[in-house]
Parts: structure tokens; sequence; C-alpha cells
């Protein structure tokens, strides 16, 4: 299997590793979501997070664990996500590149 | 409250959504669930839970579908909403870069989609457009179609009497309008005499009420409508014009509206032009006034107005049956001669229109359902055969990181370009067919709605995009599903090695062929029991000999024929003079000419008899010349036919068919009996009996009929019954040669006269079973389509399973099995599925046919001899499509089999 090449992420992908580096220990689905929406007033389908975190996770940018089941969640267990090394590497990188690319365009979109 | 999702929730997220996920995302969306409970109530939680896990089932479905997570193509991964896109067009290439590397397979599929879709389309077309589609007036569906029903005679919905029509339009609360027009069978609509430009012609007249426009919706794009006074005879003279007409005849002149044009001899005015698209059944070039004599308007006992009326604004069908059958009973205790038993009746135009056709329509669209669905499975059992042959290439790709989504997706797409591309050729197939069909379509279909401009239009064309998709995806889910399976893969690697593939592999071709068996058994009854009532329509005689008979109609204006003298007059010199043309034997005429549409009954009485009778006396009156009997070939059971001494001044006679005996004077003589027919106190002595014609057509029993000599004067159905008259004329030459000579006799005796069409007898006979032709013809061919694609799935199955068995088959040679051992190996297996197939047909058939009846004669839908032969000649077919892979499989060289293997 080749390592995925992860040198580009997608803008969304981008957004989603953010949040989760903002909520720390506190990642999972449904605060992602709340998160993205708060800071980005973007409501985006439920789908979409997950899909978005399992090919995170599939890359190797993202580990989740289950955390232990309680009763509010109908004794559910809860998926918390956190970067791993590859993902700041990739996040760092597309920061790099974007911030690269912006230099000198701000007075124009200002 | 419970801290859980609906019961309904948990179950869809449990089986939809990838087993890593399940859980946790379950866990998610039970919290948001709860929270929204609490913020906005439990019904609209529900609601958005129920919207939630289904769309969050769907995406993830797709996502591991397509992108799953085993070892996913970097390149795939990276897009995300557009790699859906390109996926598919990416399969789409590979599907028709495959598709043109298998021209055999591709041909072949094709072709039974192709007619499998086209078909489907093509009856489609004609279905919708004369069941489905709207009328072309306002509002269509308030417009009824009225009708006086008898139930003593079975009869719910048949022509009315003038006198009950003007009570029922002056007493209904429930129509806002409602018209009468002249009763005319679609064969022969009536026609009128243009003359005083260029030739005289006969054009098609329909003679409706006034308000005949106001009830359909339709106003003159220019000049007037009718005026209520203009049904009063003198008053009547006035014609509106169809658009061809004014066209053909008048070239379109601007100013036609105020000219005055002769009809019949008669100067009418031209009050107004109808509408281009003007539709209705017969067709019209004119529509005049309705004006019956007082005379007329007043005859309770002869039927022979139809009508169409509007329900007024708020009222209800139920509201409006209501107050039509109050005024029935009214009628009926009012009138007990002519209306006991007589009541209103009415259903919308569109029934009336579509009614006798309607079950015959039906059963196409069924016929050709079971093409498609052979067509389907037909396709279905080449594409498993021809996954199975793609094992290797598909292991391959699965080796390398293609999901079993991704492989489904492909094959689901091959599929589909398949279907796409037969939908095609199907569309091709079914222009031309819908253009054949408008040519061939017999004069009773051509009333239907919409017929005339029935084409490939949007709604058509759409049908068959969605039929190849649906198809597509249905014929290509199975064998896509199968060949992807992981145990069923192992399976096919095991066949490799010479067995047949799994029992589940193994098991859904048989299912595919059993079920290709049985719905062709289910076509093939359906047509050999049209095929059988046709023959036997065929073979009914119809009472007269109709070979070299040719016939003309020839109507005398009233203008110039009113007196009955100069009827009889004009006519005598007419046969005088068409005597004398060459080649023609004898030359007689008729009012009412069998197979030429339906005609009026009268009551009658019997002299002395004081008995009432159970049923209704009645019969057909007939106005005919003296030799009619001979000239028809009508057999004279007793007594005399008519003579040239049944003059005007002599002792007024006439003459009954069987039918009227059998009914009205069982076990009795009626020669020398006296009998009055229409207005009472008129007797005529009954001087002969003559055998039964049938006349509305083969399948209608005779019913009793009275001859009267054209001589004697007849008025009880109006005067203008004896002024038209259709000759009847037995000469060797055809229909186009005494054209000439007809047109030649009348035009010496009154030039301003056109005749109608010049016809064979035989033509007329065969135009009223055309329908049924027509018919058996169509089923006859899809069946025969349905057995080809039934016998190639066959053929086809078993040239796999030979191929895949060579081994084995060598084997077993190799160990001292014989040819025929061998043979009979390869026909228990194949003849067990044909069993198994023509049992579930013949269920299923026996249940199907059961709605054909109304479309049947002489025959049973559950006739055992048509099932036991359609049995053995889908038995005799599959054993030849078995016999050919069979006999390869018996020729197998054991040494080189396995050799090979």
């Amino acid at each position: 299997m080749a390592a995925p090449d992860v040198s580009t992420l997608g803008e969304f992908e981008h957004v989603v590793l953010l949040a989760i580096l903002r909520l720390g220990d506190a990642a999972y689905a449904v605060a992602i979501r709340d998160e993205i929406l708060e800071r980005t007033a973007r409501d985006v389908s439920r789908g979409s997070i997950y899909i978005t975190l399992d090919r995170l996770e599939t890359k190797g940018c993202l580990r989740s664990r289950l955390a232990d089941p309680t009763p509010e969640r109908g004794g559910r267990a809860k998926r918390y996500y956190t970067l791993r090394p590859r993902g700041v590497e990739a996040l760092k990188e597309s920061r790099r590149a974007l911030v690269a690319l912006w230099r000198g365009l701000e007075s124009v979109l200002a | 409250m419970s801290a859980r999702l609906p019961r309904g929730v948990e179950a869809l997220l449990r089986r939809l959504l990838p087993g890593d996920l399940a859980e946790p995302i379950a866990g998610d969306l039970l919290e948001e669930y709860l929270a929204t409970r609490a913020r906005r109530g439990a019904r609209r939680a529900r609601v958005w839970v129920w919207w939630q896990a289904i769309r969050l089932a769907a995406t993830m479905r797709w996502e591991r579908a397509a992108h799953g997570r085993g070892v996913p193509p970097i390149a795939e991964e990276l897009k995300s909403a557009t790699s859906v896109w390109d996926g598919l067009k990416q399969d789409v290439v590979f599907s028709v870069r495959l598709l043109r590397r298998q021209p055999g397979f591709t041909a072949v599929a094709l072709l039974a989609l192709a007619l499998g879709i086209g078909g489907s389309t093509a009856i489609f077309g004609i279905v919708d457009a004369a069941l489905w589609r709207r009328l072309p007036y306002a509002r269509a569906d308030r417009i009824m179609s009225l009708a006086e029903q008898r139930p003593r005679e079975g009869r719910w919905f048949g022509p009315i009497a003038p006198a009950d029509f003007f009570d029922w339009r002056r007493d209904n609360r429930s129509f806002s309008a409602v018209a009468a027009y002249m009763s005319q069978p679609l064969s022969r609509p009536t026609a009128y005499n243009l003359t005083g430009i260029g030739d005289p012609e006969r054009v098609r007249a329909l003679e409706a009420s006034p308000s005949f426009l106001g009830v359909l919706g339709v106003s003159p794009v220019v000049g007037r409508d009718f005026r209520p006074e203009e049904e009063t005879v003198g008053r009547h003279r006035v014609v509106l014009l169809a658009d061809s007409l004014w066209r053909r005849r008048f070239g379109a002149d601007p100013a036609i509206v105020g000219r005055t044009i002769s009809f019949d001899g008669a100067a009418y005015e031209v009050i107004g032009l109808l509408p281009a698209r003007f539709w209705w059944p017969t067709a019209p070039e004119v529509i005049v006034p309705l004006a019956l004599s007082d005379n007329d308007r007043a005859l309770r006992d002869a039927h022979f107005l139809d009508a169409i009326g509007r329900l007024r604004d708020g009222v209800s069908e139920q509201q409006a049956r209501e107050d039509l059958r109050v005024i029935g009973v009214r009628l009926a205790a009012a009138f007990p001669a002519t209306n006991a038993n007589h009541a209103p009746n009415f259903r919308t135009l569109r029934d009336a229109l579509v009614g006798d056709v309607r079950p015959a329509l039906l059963i196409l669209l069924g016929a050709v359902a079971f093409v498609m669905l052979i067509a389907c499975a037909n396709v279905a059992t080449l594409l498993l055969a021809r996954a199975a042959g793609r094992q290797r290439e598909l292991s391959v790709r699965r080796a390398v990181g293609a999901t079993r989504g991704r492989l489904v997706q492909q094959m689901l797409t091959e599929s589909v370009v398949i279907a796409l591309a037969g939908g095609a050729a199907g569309l091709l197939l079914a222009a031309w067919s819908l253009a054949a069909f408008r040519a061939i379509a017999p004069s009773q279909f051509a009333g239907l709605p919409g017929l005339a401009g029935i084409g490939l239009d949007g709604r058509a064309f759409a049908a068959a995009v969605a039929l190849s998709m649906i198809t597509g995806l249905t014929f290509g889910v199975v064998p896509a599903l199968a060949a992807t399976d992981q145990r069923l893969g192992a399976s096919l690697t095991e066949e490799a090695r010479g067995g047949t593939g799994s029992a589940r592999a193994r098991r859904l071709r048989s299912m595919l062929i059993v079920a290709e068996l049985a719905l062709s058994l289910v076509l093939l009854a359906g047509a050999a029991l049209l095929i059988v009532s046709f023959r036997n329509l065929m073979s009914v005689s119809p009472g007269f000999q109709p070979m070299r008979i040719v016939t003309a109609e020839v109507r005398l204006p009233s203008s110039r024929y009113a007196d009955h003298t100069r009827t009889v007059a004009f006519f005598d010199a007419l046969f005088e003079r068409l005597r004398a043309a060459p080649g023609v034997e004898r030359v007689d005429a008729t009012t009412s000419l069998p197979f030429a549409g339906a005609d009026s009954r009268l009551n009658f009485q019997i002299e002395r008899r004081t008995v009432d009778s159970p049923v209704p006396v009645r019969v057909h009156p007939r106005l005919v010349s003296s030799g009619y009997f001979s000239t028809m070939g009508i057999p004279i059971v007793r007594g005399r036919g008519f003579t040239d001494r049944d003059e005007a001044a002599s002792t007024e006679v006439v003459v009954i068919n069987q039918a009227a005996v059998r009914r009205y004077w069982p076990g009795e003589d009626p020669i020398g009996q006296r009998i009055s027919i229409g207005a009472p106190g008129r007797w005529r002595e009954i001087v002969g009996i003559v055998g039964d014609t049938r006349h509305e057509g083969l399948d209608a029993d005779a019913d009793p009929a009275a001859y009267v000599p054209q001589h004697q004067r007849f008025t009880d159905l109006g005067a203008g019954f004896e002024r038209a008259m259709t000759l009847v004329v037995r000469t060797d030459a055809d229909a186009a040669a005494m054209t000439a000579a007809i047109r030649g006799a009348v035009a010496n005796l009154d030039a301003q006269l056109p005749i109608g069409m010049v016809r064979a007898m035989t033509d007329l006979i065969d135009e009223s079973v055309a329908p049924r032709r027509l018919n058996f013809l169509l089923v006859s061919s899809f069946a025969a389509v349905a057995l080809v694609l039934t016998a190639a799935g066959l053929y086809g199955v078993m040239a796999y399973v030979v191929a895949q068995r060579t081994r084995e088959i060598g084997v077993r040679m190799a160990l001292g099995a014989t040819h025929a051992q061998v043979l009979a190996l390869m026909f228990r297996q194949a003849g067990a599925l044909t069993a198994i197939g023509i049992g579930l047909g013949v269920g299923g058939a026996l249940v199907l046919t059961r709605s054909m009846t109304s479309l049947l004669f002489g025959v049973t839908a559950g006739d055992p001899l048509v099932f036991a032969a359609v049995s053995a000649l889908l038995a005799l077919v599959a054993a030849a499509a078995i016999a050919v892979p069979s006999s390869r499989a018996a020729r197998i060289d054991p040494l080189a089999a396995l050799r090979e293997a």
C-alpha cells in the first residue's frame, strides 16, 4: 500500500482539521460540526463531516478513539478525533502554500 | 423521556451504516435528536431524525461504495464531489469500448432491448393518446356523453329517441348545455352533396344541436356559432365549415362568411369557420343544425340521436345521474308503450369514445410489457454468462484496489449504456411502427382521441428513456451483484476447474430462464386465443354471398326528391341503366346495408295478438328493392320474396327474417299474419321468411328484421330514410371499374348528384374485423419476438453450461459414457427448466387470459387444446435451442477435453 499523498488538503479537510485542533480533547462529530458552524457560519451536512473524518483517518492525518459509553447517548460510545503528526504537517503545508499565494493580494481583495 | 432513537431509525442505521461507524454515528444522532426534541417537540424531532438518518445512510453508503476504506487509489481519493462524475465518465468510456470489442453479445443484447423498448414505446404512444391524454376541449372531464339505456335488451348506452332528448334537455337541472347529433357509425359518417363549385362532392357532415360547440367549449374562429332558433326547419340552412374544407374547396377565401353554398341542392349560408385544431371523432368537414320535422321531434320509438352535455359547475356526476333518473321515471310513467324500462344514462365523453377499444389496448400494453420483461431477463442471462467470463478481469481490478461498490457501479454503468443504446434503437423502431400503425389503423381506431397526430413526442420519448434506464438497472443489478460477490467469486474460480458454478449462480440462471419461458407461454397463449378467435369469426357465414358484390351509397336531396314517387322513379331508372352496363349481372338497393353500421329499430304490433310480450317487440325495418334477396344471395326460407308486382297501390307486404320468427312466432307460422311497424294501424302482410344476415359484425347475432318493398311507402323513420339507399351490384367487375359505371349512370339521371364511395362487399366485411385482425397480428408478433428471445436465452445458457462442463463430459466419456448418455444428461437439465417454465406459464396464462374474454370468439379463455398446443410449441422450440449445444457436448473428444483442462 502506497503512502497516501497528503501534500494537498481539500478545502473542507483543511477546515475540519482546524476545527479538531481548536476543540482539543472534545473533538467528536457533533462538536466539530458545531464549531464549524459557529466560526464560519457554514451549516455543513452531517454526512460530509463523517465522510471527511473517515477519509482523513484513512490518509493517516487523524487518529480516533472510542470513549466509554455514556447513558445520555443510549449507552453508545463517542468517537473522538485527534491529529496525527501527518495531519499537522499537512495543515502546515497547506497554510504555507496559501500564505505564499496570498502574499501581495490583500489589497486586491480587501 | 426515553433516551432512544425511534425504532425504525435505529434499524436503518444499523443496517445501512458501515459497522465501525454505526455506533458513534447513532450516538451522535441520538444526542442531537434529544436536543431537537427538547427544543422543537417530539413530532418535529421525529421527522428531523428520520430525514437525517436517511441522508446519512445514503451518503455513507455511497461514500463507502465509491471510495471505500479498502485501499483507495490516491487519485480518486483526492477528488471529492467531482469524482463521482469523473468515475461515471470513465465507466461509460470503458463500457463503450467493451461493447465494441464483443460485437456478438452487443448485437444480441441491443436487438432484444430495441424490440422490447421500441414495442413498449410504440404501444405506450397509442395507449397514451387514446386513454390518458386530455381531450382537446376545455375542461373535458365535465363533458358527458348521454345515452338511453334499455337494460332489458342489454343495451346500456344506446341512441336516444328525439322526443326523449327534448324532454331531458328541457327538464334537467344538471347540465349547462346539452346537444344532440345524428348517431352515425365512424366507418360511414353522414355525408352531404356539395354542389355548385367544381365537381359535386360528398363531404362529411355533422348534424348537431345549435349548442353543440358550446358544450365542447369551442368557438368559431371567424363568424358566429349557431343560434338556438336555427334548429327549426326553415331556419336551419346555415353551416359552419371546417378549416380543411375551407382551404381545399374555397381556397381559404377570407370573405367566406356570408357566402351561400349548396348542399343536397339547397342553399346554405356559411356563418362561421371552425378552428383548424377542432377535433371530433367523425372528422366532420361541415356542421349544420340538427333540424327535425315536427313529426320527427315527437318520435319516442325511433332511436337515432346521440347527445353530449356539459355538467353545470358544482354539480356532481352523482347529482346529475339522480336528476336524469327522475326524468326517466316520469317519462316511463307517462309513455309506457315506448318508454317502459328506458332510462337516461351517461358516461364521460372519453369513456364513450374509447369504450370498445379499451380492453384491446390494455391487452396490447400488457403483452408488450411481457416482451419487455423477457428482453430484460434475456439480457440479464447474457450479462451473467459474460460476467462469469470476466471473472479474471474483475479479480485483477479488485486486487489493485477497486471496491465491490466500485465494480458494481462499473457493471451497472455498462448495462445502462447497453440499455440506452437499445433504447435509441428502440425509438427508431417505435417511430417506424407508429407510422405503420397510422397507415393501417382500422377506422374503428380512427375515432380515438389524439390518434391522428400520434407520433414520438416528448412523452413517448421520456417513456422510452425512463424504460431504458429502469431496464438497464433492473437487468444489470443481479449479474453485477452476483459477479462481484466474493462467495460467488470463489465458486467461479472453482468453475474454471470444471464445475458449473455455485448453487447460487446456477439458481440465478435457472430462474431467469424459467421466467422467460413462463412469460413466453403466457404471450403465446394470448396470441393463440386471438388467432383461434379470428379464425372462428372468419368462418362465420354472414348469411349472404358477399363475393362479387359492389356497393355504393346514393343519397337524394330532399329539395328535389321530396316526393315518394320521384324517389322511386329515380332508383328504377338507375337500376335500368346499370343493368345495361357491361359486366353487371344484377342491381338492387337497400336502406340498410349489412356491415355498414347500425340500423334503426321500431316497435311493431302483431295483428290480433294481445298478450303482453316479456321482451320489447321490435324489428329493424329495411327498405329494399324487389330483387334484393336474390342479388345478395339471401335464401328465402318460406313463402316468397318481393316482385315487381309489390307496387305502391297493391297490398302492403313485408318479409321477415328467421330471427323475428324465432323471437315472436315460436312454433307458429307467421305467413299470412299482419304486422304494423312504427305508426299503429298500417297493416302489412307477411309473405315470406328469409335467412338471417349478420348486420353489425360477424360476431353480432342477427336481430329480428322486417323487409319492406321500396315501392311501398314507409315513413316511420322519417322521409329521409327512403332517399338514402345503398346500391348492391352483383358483377364480375371490381370496385374501381364499377365506380365509373355507377357515376356515369347517376350523372346521366341527375348531374348534380355525387355518389358515395364504391366499395366491394368483401372489403366492408374485412373492415368490420380489422380491429380484431390488428389485435391478433400485434399480439402474435409480440409472441413471436418472445419465442425468439426465449430460444436465444435458452441456447445461450446451454452453450455456456456445455462450455463449462467440457472437462467433466470428457471424463465421463473417457469412462465409457455414450453420446446418447451425454445428450440425455444435457437434456435432463434443460428439460426440467423448460417443464417448470411451461408449467408456471400455463398457470399464469390461465389467470391472465381471463381478462381477454371480451376479445375472444368461439373459444374460452382456458381452452385446453390451445394451451396444449402452445405448450407443445414452446417445448419444441426449447428442445431445438437445447439440441445444438447439447450435440456439441456429445461430440466432445475426451482426450482433447482432458488435455485442455
